[in-house]
């Protein structure tokens, strides 16, 4: 059986790109959702993707984790790849997949259960660490996600205690706590407050050395202020059947999509002339 | 699709439109300077200096405008590119305006005092061709014209070849003792206004070109010093440590 984790990628500078995408196409049933989307993502990087509703900004995200996996009628066409890995072999561990690229949600989701087991589940369910070894992994994990200070007095007391902010930075310390590799952020602030959500943003300026991050937001500012790199998508309009197809209009550094797009539809979006 | 922020882009527009406005004021000045100061029309030259501080006054209200787009509404890509040139232009243009003003104030220094013709000719030449520059420069911005606006540069050089001919000819008139030094003095300065507001027209040009196609101008030094640096890392000016 292959392990995703056989791959040690080489530093040197074509190994920098964490994920080859080429013609990416995804379906639901017969609907078409995605086509033809090819990108690289870098290592050490925020990578925001941008667009309108329905553009498949999140669909594509999803594609990088297999969360697809669960929705039954989801097909996935094209190559992606990590770390040169095809992360669609059968052979692939899925399970190991979502290990190495964790996933942040738009609602902060932690488990009804205190804050210490929150962060531990992961590492627990690993079977690799010592009891000790797992007190230091949730330390660490919660002195990353930037929370330790606020909740190292009541690692027992309910998760579900926490505010919205502090719970999402504990998602991203569970999903830490797991050293992935990539950590997959789909709208991560956008049920938090301008405060919890600079609070996000300055955490993933201090992770993004350890981590590769991807971010799906609807906030074009946030975009421009976290990231490195910027893709922008779009919708295609079937006129047979009126329905919405998503399309990688351009990807490039987050400066030049914000000060001088290739793209005209880049421009119109980013500029607000369309929407 | 919608246009969404349609209020704003209005907004962006009306500062261009604006600046257009200032910049067909200031065209104009050019020649009504000259003439005040070929004819010492000491009234005329005092209305035109008042009359700068309304110039002052609405660059600074497009200024004011150009920020509170900027703190408001977090301007990007081509919108973000107006913004910025705007700001610059109307710093060009109030600086424009101020060089009228001086040629007016010249007026006041030579008051009683014949020019040559010769002189006069090359006066109405280099104001002719200063007008024309900036004339080209509100073109160009109005239509937002990026070709019209890189030809400017071009005809800049036939500007700085009119004040180079005049200098020449005050030379001739002092050595004929046609020109009094303190007058000579004067109009040499002079001449550097005129200069100076088609150096002016140029700049704009560069920020129309810049909001067409992001283009930014090759500074020359800048270029130069890139190369030196990358050469040699020693500061200028600071021995390297061995020569010390």
């Amino acid at each position: 059986m292959i392990q995703v984790q056989a791959v040690q990628p080489e530093r040197t500078a074509e190994s920098s790109v964490v994920f080859s995408v080429r013609d990416l196409n995804v379906f639901y049933g017969e609907f078409r959702a995605v086509r033809d989307a090819s990108f690289d993502i870098n290592e050490n990087e925020i990578t925001a993707f941008i667009g309108p509703s329905g553009c498949g900004k999140t669909t594509v995200l999803r594609c990088l984790n297999r969360m697809n996996d669960f929705i039954e009628s989801a097909r996935v066409e094209g190559k992606v790849q990590y770390h040169g890995v095809d992360l669609y072999d059968p052979q692939i561990n899925s399970n190991e997949v979502r290990r190495r690229i964790g996933m942040v949600f738009q609602k902060p989701n932690p488990f009804p259960k205190s804050i210490f087991e929150n962060v531990a589940y992961g590492a627990k369910l690993s079977g690799r660490f010592s009891k000790t070894e797992i007190n230091e992994v949730v330390e660490n994990a919660l002195r990353q996600a930037a929370l330790w200070d606020e909740v190292k007095d009541r690692l027992k007391a309910s998760a579900l205690g926490l505010s919205g902010g502090q719970q999402q930075r504990l998602c991203i310390a569970r999903c830490i706590a797991v050293k992935p590799d990539v950590i997959l952020m789909d709208e991560p602030c956008s049920a938090l407050d301008p405060i919890a959500t600079a609070r996000i943003e300055d955490l993933m300026q201090e992770i993004k050395k350890d981590f590769s991050i991807i971010i799906v937001t609807h906030n074009m500012q946030q975009a421009a202020r976290v990231s490195d790199r910027t893709a922008f998508f779009t919708t295609e309009i079937n006129p047979e059947s009126d329905r919405r197809t998503g399309v990688l209009v351009e990807i490039d550094s987050t400066r030049k999509i914000f000060s001088m797009p290739s793209d005209e539809r880049t421009e119109l979006y980013v500029t607000g002339r369309f929407g | 699709m919608d246009e969404i922020r349609k209020n704003y882009h209005k907004h962006l527009d009306e500062i261009r439109q604006e600046l257009v406005r200032i910049s067909a004021r200031v065209t104009e000045s050019i020649p009504k300077a000259t003439n005040v100061l070929l004819d010492q029309d000491l009234n005329a030259a005092e209305a035109m200096i008042v009359a700068d501080d309304e110039i002052d006054a609405r660059s600074v209200e497009v200024e004011d405008n150009c920020i509170r787009v900027l703190a408001l509404q977090a301007p990007v890509a081509g919108d973000l590119r107006q913004v910025v040139a705007a700001l610059k232009i109307s710093a060009e243009l109030e600086r424009t305006a101020d060089l009228v003003v001086n040629i007016c104030k010249a007026a006041r220094r030579i008051y009683g005092h014949e020019l040559d013709p010769k002189l006069r000719g090359l006066v109405l030449k280099m104001s002719e061709q200063a007008r024309a520059l900036m004339s080209e420069a509100t073109s160009a911005y109005l239509d937002l014209d990026a070709a019209r606006a890189a030809a400017i540069d071009d005809m800049d050089s036939f500007l700085d070849d009119l004040q180079r001919q005049f200098i020449q000819a005050i030379f001739e008139s002092h050595a004929a003792a046609r020109i009094d030094l303190q007058v000579a003095i004067q109009m040499a300065v002079v001449a550097r206004f005129y200069e100076r507001i088609g150096d002016h027209a140029v700049n704009v040009g560069e920020k129309v070109r810049y909001v067409v196609t992001g283009w930014l101008p090759e500074h020359t030094g800048a270029a130069r010093h890139h190369e030196r640096v990358s050469k040699d890392p020693t500061p200028i000016g600071l021995p390297k440590a061995d020569e010390a």
